[in-house]
């Protein structure tokens, strides 16, 4: 059973791979963005530490933040939504295998290949930037084990988040707009827009525990030292149980959306 | 007159989907506030930027949020020139006899984004309100200027890159650093960036013109000076002769795609 599903996410891995001028321009675009928000948060913080986070521990936040973006992003998966809206989306019912993780398995084999097509190079050329704008190495080994650990999780959990835009997109057809609600709620607690340690702390203390932060700040965040060893494995656990309750919930709306779609011929 | 047609045409196909439109509309406002959210919770952390307050800077984000919507509301068109390019569209429209460019204003305009257009100025006046200065009636038409400078630089940009991409065919990525990245610059004093940055962002592209320099001659901070900083807007308004040259340069080298 499981196999079939490795082999969707093949397919979408392998199909991702062949976009490379894409990516070769996104690298440069993310590069520019990482710049920007670098100076940015520079000019904030001035000299000082926020929060207990460093000018060098921000900047290397913000890089990692440009050579994983693929993973950050709210997307639904590239057919997902037209098959939906155009009603293809029945083809699917008639398969023997779970529509869910058919779905799950389709993103997470694109933003992976996404994501694998774009870290290296923006990871290269921020570790060889001057002082002051580049890319640290991770505080510790294990520091960094726990970032990889972070990452997977991360991934699982931003198309667990992902997936409830294709929920709403059942209920309004409109892929764009499903889409804009969950991430621009996402985005925002997730610690896309701003970084989340530079943000209040009496707000941070809430947003730790959300399950946005587990998509790129807690793996981030280990691997600039801000958070620690023994704090990073408390809070890892209560990414992996969020992660099972998102998918389980997931999985139950989409099942009882798909008990009411009605497929309009054509 | 013709504009007046396609007007009527785009504002009636809009509202076959009302129900998509008002989504739509919803949805690019939540993501707005949520970011002018992450600048005040930035700003409730850090004071200032700069010597820069919260309301000085967000009157930066209210005129860019004003500028960008307004210009990309009625020329939305050469920001999909690719596609008029990739469907062949761009060929149909060279050969009637009406001016290419009032066609490409003519064919999108996303009505939408005029819901980004009121929250701009809604974001505006309270900044305004919330700001110290003593207006006289040069500071207000400086203030003026600065709008329509922006409309101005916004639009040469989106010409600029329908330009470049007679060349490329693809929409590519980085194209969008000219445009959307220009915004994201502008939603901040510009100084505040790297030397190189500002410099670029001043001279090449005249971000400044409707950002920085207009605001510190109203807000009399800086140390540039004043009559450059007021007549800035006038020069920034300037750029967008180039960027139509260009284009209409880069046009007659215009080879079909085929389809």
């Amino acid at each position: 059973m499981g196999k079939s599903y490795f082999g969707i996410f093949k397919m979408e891995f392998k199909g991702e791979l062949q976009y490379r001028a894409k990516a070769i321009s996104g690298i440069a675009t993310q590069f520019f963005w990482g710049l920007l928000q670098i100076y940015l948060y520079s000019a904030f913080m001035k000299s000082d530490t926020i929060n207990g986070l460093t000018i060098a521990q921000m900047t290397s936040y913000i890089w990692l933040g440009q050579a994983f973006f693929a993973m950050r992003y709210i997307v639904m998966g590239k057919r997902i939504g037209t098959e939906i809206t155009n009603g293809n989306v029945c083809y699917k019912f008639v398969r023997p295998i779970n529509i869910y993780n058919q779905w799950y398995a389709e993103g997470i084999g694109q933003k992976l290949a996404s994501t694998l097509l774009r870290f290296l190079p923006i990871i290269i050329i921020a570790v060889l930037l001057p002082e002051n704008l580049n890319l640290h190495a991770p505080t510790s080994f294990v520091a960094f084990v726990l970032f990889f650990l972070g990452l997977i999780l991360g991934l699982l959990m931003s198309h667990a988040i992902s997936m409830f835009a294709v929920f709403l997109t059942f209920k309004t057809l409109s892929e764009k707009g499903s889409i804009g609600i969950v991430s621009s709620i996402s985005n925002l607690l997730s610690g896309l827009i701003i970084p989340l340690p530079l943000l209040p702390e009496s707000i941070q203390n809430v947003l730790n525990y959300l399950p946005f932060r587990f998509i790129s700040d807690l793996p981030f965040r280990l691997y600039i030292g801000n958070v620690g060893i023994n704090e990073g494995l408390i809070y890892l656990a209560i990414g992996f149980a969020w992660l099972i309750v998102l998918i389980l919930l997931g999985k139950f709306l989409i099942n009882t959306a798909l008990k009411k779609a009605v497929i309009q011929g054509g | 007159m013709l504009y007046k047609n396609y007007l009527k045409m785009h504002l009636k196909s809009s509202f076959q989907y009302r129900y998509n439109m008002m989504f739509i509309t919803f949805n690019q406002i939540l993501i707005n506030i949520s970011e002018i959210l992450a600048v005040y919770l930035l700003f409730s952390q850090f004071n200032s930027v700069a010597g820069w307050t919260f309301y000085q800077s967000l009157l930066m984000m209210g005129i860019v949020y004003t500028v960008f919507s307004l210009t990309e509301c009625f020329a939305r068109g050469y920001d999909e020139f690719p596609k008029l390019i990739k469907s062949g569209e761009l060929d149909r429209f060279l050969i009637r006899p009406v001016n290419i460019h009032y066609q490409i204003f003519g064919s999108k305009i996303e009505f939408t984004k005029l819901a980004r257009v009121i929250l701009g100025i809604v974001i505006s006046i309270i900044a305004i309100v919330n700001i110290n200065v003593d207006w006289n009636i040069l500071k207000v038409l400086v203030l003026i200027s600065t709008y329509i400078c922006g409309i101005f630089v916004i639009f040469g940009l989106f010409v600029l890159s329908a330009g470049i991409s007679i060349y490329t065919v693809e929409n590519l990525e980085f194209l969008n650093i000219l445009t959307n990245g220009s915004k994201e610059l502008a939603y901040y004093p510009i100084n505040i960036y790297a030397k190189w940055l500002t410099r670029i962002f001043t001279f090449i592209i005249p971000i400044a013109c409707f950002n920085y320099l207009p605001l510190s001659y109203i807000l009399e901070i800086g140390s540039i000076p004043s009559w450059l900083c007021a007549i800035s807007p006038l020069l920034g308004m300037l750029f967008v002769i180039p960027c139509i040259i260009f284009f209409n340069l880069s046009l007659r080298k215009y080879k079909s795609t085929g389809t």
